[in-house]
C-alpha cells in the first residue's frame, strides 16, 4: 500500500561551541524530532505545520534519506529509509528550498540527466518532459541556463525535475515560497491533480491558507513533537470560533506557556 | 576613514574567527615552503652524498706511479683497472651503461716528456650522460689541473704547462636526451596533472555543496559510491586532458628551449614507450583525482577545498623536484609502493629506458589500490549527513 508512515522518529544533533552560544545553551545535543508519528495516505494531500525550527524540515530530510533517524523509522511503501535507502529514493519526489539546481546547465538537459539517474527510458524521458514542460510553461526556456531563469520557472523547473520517475510520494517544502500569485496558483493546482491520481503528498508550508484550502488532514509540529495530527475538519471542530491560524497560534502560545517561554 | 576601519575590521575578523582558515590561509604557506625547501635539500644533500659514496671505476693506460699517489694524496681512491689489458670495446660499453665511469690514457712517453719540459698529453673517455661518470670526470680533470701545476712547481720551480689535457664523449645520444628530459619532465608531469585536478575538483565537489546542488544529486536513487566513481572519472578525464595538452606542448617546446645546451630529440621513444607513459599518467592521475576529491567533499566550500589541496600540492611538486638532480629513477622497490613518488620514479624509467616491469606493475596496481581506497572514503563522505550538510 502507498502509504508513507514515520514511526517513532528521533533525531539529535550535535550542538557546536558555536550553535551552543546561538541556542543559548549549555546543552551539546539538540533534539531536533522527538518520538514523532504520522502516516500519509495515498490520494491525501498531509500538511505538515510547525513553526521554525519545530522540526519539520528535519523529518522531510529524514523521509528523504539525506538524514539518518537516531531512533525509529520510516516507511515509504514497503520499504525503509534505513534499511533500504535506494529504494525509497526512487519512490519520493522531493521538492525543498534547500535542493538546488546547477546554473550552468538548461532545464531540457538537467530534466534528461535527472531522469537517466532514475532509470528511466528515453522514449518515456522525452514524453514526461513534453508533457511537463507544456503544463508549467518551460518549453520557452528550456535551452536557457537554469541561472539565467526567473525565481518562478526556477522552482517549476524544480518541480519538474523532482517528479521525472512519476514518483509515489511526493514531499513539497514550502513548494510556493518566493513565488507570485499565479505559478503559486498553478503549482496548488498541480498538487490537487497529483493528489486525485492517487498520490501521496506531503506538504509543509507557512501558509496556512494553503493548508487549509489543499489538505486533507495536517500534522502540527511544536518543539520535534507532533501536538496535533488530525483532518483539517475536525483540527478546525477544535474550537468553533477559531479558524485554523488561531487554533494554531493558541498550541505554539500554550507549548511555550508549559516551558514558561511566555 | 572610520568605514575603511569598519570594513577593515569586518574582513579581517572574517579570516582570524575562522580557524580552518588561519591554519590555510597565514600558517601553512610557511609550512609548505619549510616542507619543499626541506625535500629540495635533502634531495641535493642525498645526491652529493651518494656521489661521494661512489667509488669511482678507472681504467688507465700508461699512468705515471706519481700520478697514482697524488691522486691517493688528494683522499681520492679510485679502482683502478689497467687498460692495456682489458678488452677496449667491452669498457667502452661499460662506460656506456654506467659501469665504467672514465678512461684515462697517458702519453707512453708522459714521464720523460715531463723530465724533458716537453708538453705531453692526457686522453680522457667519459660518458657525460651518466652521473657517475659525469661527477668523476670533474673531479678527475680538478686534481689532474693541480697536478700540472705541482709538476711545474715542484719539479722546476715554476708553472709551466706540462701536459695538455683531451677528453671524449662516449654516450648513447638517446639515453643522454631521456636523461635530459628525466630531469625536467617528472615535476611538470605531476604540476599539470594536479593543476588540472585543482582547477575543476574543488568546484565539482566543495561547489557543489556550497551552492546546495549536492542534495539534489544525492536524493537520487544512485549510490553513493556510483557517485564517488562518477566524480573521480570525470575529474581523472579533464586532468588527463589537461596535462596531456601541456604534456605536447613541453615535449615540442623542449629541444627549442634548451636548444643552446644541446640536441633533444622527441622522437627517441616508441610507441611502447609512450603506452607505458600514459598508462603511468593515468594510474597517477586517478590518485590525484581520488585525493583532490576526498579534500573536496571534505571542505566546506570551494575556497577551504583550495586551500586544503594545496599542500598536497607543494609536497607532490617536491618530489617532482627532489629526483630532478639525479635524472634517475630508484633501484628500491619499495619506492614504487608510494604513491605519485613511485609515478616520479616511474616517468623517469621510461624517459632514460631504464624500465622494470615489477616496478611498473607495482606502481600501476598501487596506485589502482590507492583510487579504490580514496573512492571508498569518498563513499562515506557522501554518506555523511555531517559532512555533506555542515555550516
Amino acid at each position: 500500500m502507498n502509504t508513507l508512515e514515520v514511526r517513532n522518529l528521533k533525531k539529535t544533533f550535535k550542538l557546536s561551541k558555536k550553535q551552543q552560544k546561538i541556542e543559548k545553551t549549555n546543552q551539546k545535543l539538540k533534539i531536533a524530532v522527538n518520538d514523532l508519528s504520522f502516516t500519509a495516505y495515498p490520494g491525501e494531500i498531509f500538511g505538515l505545520l510547525g513553526p521554525n525550527g519545530a522540526g519539520k524540515t528535519t523529518c522531510l530530510r529524514a523521509i528523504s534519506t539525506l538524514i539518518k533517524p537516531d531512533k525509529g523509522d520510516i516507511f515509504v511503501g514497503d520499504s525503509s529509509v534505513i534499511n533500504d535507502p535506494v529504494s525509497v529514493r526512487s519512490k519520493i519526489g522531493f521538492l525543498t528550498s534547500e535542493l538546488k539546481l546547477e546554473d550552468h546547465f538548461t532545464p531540457n538537459y538537467l530534466y534528461t540527466y535527472f531522469s537517466k539517474l532514475h532509470g528511466i527510458e528515453d522514449n518515456i524521458i522525452e514524453e514526461r518532459k513534453d508533457g511537463f514542460f507544456k503544463k508549467f510553461g518551460i518549453n520557452e526556456f528550456k535551452e536557457v541556463k537554469v541561472g539565467d531563469l526567473s525565481t518562478g520557472m526556477k522552482q517549476k523547473v524544480s518541480i519538474a525535475i523532482s517528479l521525472v520517475h512519476n514518483p509515489d510520494f511526493i514531499i513539497f517544502d514550502e513548494p510556493t515560497n518566493g513565488l507570485d500569485v499565479l505559478t503559486a496558483r498553478s503549482v496548488m493546482d498541480y498538487l490537487v491533480e497529483l493528489k486525485e491520481n492517487g498520490k501521496t503528498v506531503i506538504l509543509s508550508t507557512h501558509i496556512l491558507s494553503v493548508v487549509d484550502k489543499l489538505c486533507d488532514r495536517v500534522g502540527i509540529i511544536i518543539n520535534g513533537k507532533m501536538k496535533l495530527c488530525d483532518t483539517i475538519e475536525n483540527v478546525l471542530k477544535r474550537d468553533e470560533n477559531s479558524d485554523l491560524e488561531e487554533i494554531f497560534f493558541n498550541l505554539v502560545k500554550e507549548e511555550k506557556l508549559q516551558e514558561g517561554v511566555l | 576613514m572610520k568605514n575603511i576601519l569598519t570594513i577593515f575590521r569586518k574582513e579581517f575578523y572574517r579570516v582570524i574567527s575562522d580557524r580552518r582558515l588561519v591554519f590555510t590561509a597565514i600558517l601553512l604557506p610557511g609550512l609548505a615552503i619549510y616542507i619543499m625547501y626541506s625535500f629540495i635539500g635533502s634531495a641535493i644533500g642525498g645526491e652529493l652524498e651518494d656521489i661521494t659514496q661512489h667509488k669511482m671505476i678507472i681504467y688507465t693506460e700508461n699512468m705515471p706511479t706519481d700520478f697514482q699517489n697524488f691522486l691517493y694524496a688528494q683522499t681520492v681512491n679510485p679502482e683502478f683497472h689497467d687498460y692495456a689489458l682489458a678488452d677496449h670495446d667491452e669498457v667502452e660499453q661499460q662506460i656506456l651503461t654506467g659501469e665504467v665511469d672514465m678512461i684515462i690514457i697517458f702519453s707512453s712517453t708522459f714521464e720523460q716528456d715531463i723530465e724533458n719540459q716537453i708538453v705531453s698529453d692526457i686522453m680522457i673517455y667519459y660518458n657525460p650522460g651518466e652521473k657517475y661518470s659525469e661527477s668523476s670526470y670533474h673531479q678527475i680533470t680538478n686534481i689532474i689541473s693541480l697536478y700540472s701545476d705541482n709538476i711545474g712547481i715542484e719539479r722546476h720551480g715554476d708553472t709551466y704547462y706540462a701536459f695538455t689535457l683531451e677528453s671524449e664523449i662516449i654516450m648513447d645520444s638517446e639515453k643522454a636526451s631521456g636523461q635530459q628530459f628525466a630531469m625536467l619532465l617528472p615535476m611538470l608531469i605531476i604540476m599539470f596533472l594536479f593543476s588540472g585536478a585543482m582547477s575543476i575538483g574543488p568546484d565539482s565537489i566543495a561547489g557543489e555543496k556550497e551552492r546546495g546542488t549536492i542534495a539534489t544529486l544525492l536524493i537520487t536513487p544512485v549510490k553513493r559510491s556510483e557517485i564517488a566513481i562518477g566524480k573521480v572519472l570525470s575529474l581523472t578525464t579533464i586532468s588527463m586532458l589537461s596535462a596531456t595538452s601541456s604534456f605536447i606542448g613541453i615535449m615540442f617546446s623542449l629541444p627549442k628551449l634548451m636548444a643552446s645546451g644541446g640536441q633533444l630529440d622527441i622522437f627517441i621513444y616508441d610507441a611502447w614507450d609512450i603506452i607505458m607513459l600514459f598508462s603511468v599518467l593515468l594510474a597517477t592521475v586517478l590518485v590525484i583525482a581520488g585525493l583532490v576529491a576526498v579534500l573536496s567533499a571534505y571542505a566546506k566550500s570551494i575556497k577551504e577545498a583550495s586551500m586544503l589541496i594545496l599542500p598536497f600540492y607543494f609536497v607532490s611538486m617536491a618530489l617532482g623536484i627532489s629526483t630532478m638532480f639525479s635524472g634517475e629513477a630508484s633501484t628500491n622497490l619499495w619506492v614504487y609502493f608510494l604513491p605519485i613518488y613511485s609515478s616520479v620514479n616511474l616517468i623517469i624509467a621510461i624517459l632514460t629506458f631504464d624500465i622494470s616491469v615489477t616496478a611498473f606493475f607495482i606502481t600501476v596496481s598501487t596506485s589502482l589500490i590507492y583510487v579504490a581506497i580514496f573512492v571508498y572514503i569518498l563513499t562515506r563522505l557522501f554518506q555523511s549527513e555531517k559532512i555533506m550538510f555542515q555550516k
